[in-house]
């Protein structure tokens, strides 16, 4: 049972991607993409890799470089076809924008 | 605990955009056709519940009076994210009854049954 979720809004503009994280169990994937890339200097990120959980994190690699924003190590770069093929792998999908 | 086919997270205010309204029409159409639908509050949602509101006061169509038509669509699962209304010094009085304050923890439990979740 886990959900992929598509943070498409920044934390600095909007709450969505904290009401994702109040909502999100372990196994889920969280996949950044549009505005949800400037998440990735957010305190909200930073602390979750510092903890250890089962959450996964990926950031759509165009949709960062577009932005001139520099996903750290830790977060993985994903294409859209991967994108396609994560939401084969989760059973449910929510769009948080 | 509910089968539903479909959650339905509100996180807007009343009258942002009308998000508030048509996530009541979608569940309406969705409870009309007989589909189990639960309704989730959360973040900014919450204000979409609380009493004595007076829309005509912003000249704002009066669609949260449609509320009290859940019972007759059976829609009976209603769930609030507690810790929304405490960050947000809300009393829980509601323009509807028959509504679960949940934690966070179980809230999430809750919304995860469910095969489909929109989110206005």
């Amino acid at each position: 049972m886990s959900i992929l979720h598509l943070i498409r809004s920044s934390a600095f503009h909007r709450s969505d991607f904290e009401q994702c994280l109040s909502i999100a169990q372990s196994n889920d994937t969280i996949i950044f993409c549009d505005d949800g890339c400037y998440n990735l200097s957010h305190p909200l990120t930073t602390n979750l890799l510092a903890q250890e959980n089962k959450l996964t994190i990926k950031v759509l690699q165009d949709h960062a470089q577009a932005r001139a924003i520099i996903a750290p190590q830790t977060i993985e770069g994903i294409t859209m076809e991967d994108l396609v093929s994560l939401t084969f792998t989760h059973d449910k999908v929510i769009t948080w924008q | 605990m509910t089968t539903n086919l479909l959650a339905i997270i509100n996180s807007s205010a009343p009258y942002n955009r009308n998000l508030g309204k048509e996530s009541l029409d979608v569940a309406l159409i969705f409870a009309s056709f007989e589909q189990g639908v639960s309704l989730f509050f959360q973040g900014d949602g919450v204000y979409q519940l609380i009493d004595q509101q007076n829309p005509q006061k912003i000249s704002a169509k009066d669609y949260l009076k449609t509320f009290s038509a859940f019972e007759f669509y059976d829609i009976e699962d209603i769930y609030i994210c507690q810790e929304s209304l405490t960050v947000r010094n809300l009393s829980e009085s509601f323009h509807i009854d028959n509504v679960q304050v949940l934690p966070p923890e179980t809230f999430a439990k809750h919304l995860a049954m469910h095969q489909q979740i929109l989110r206005f």
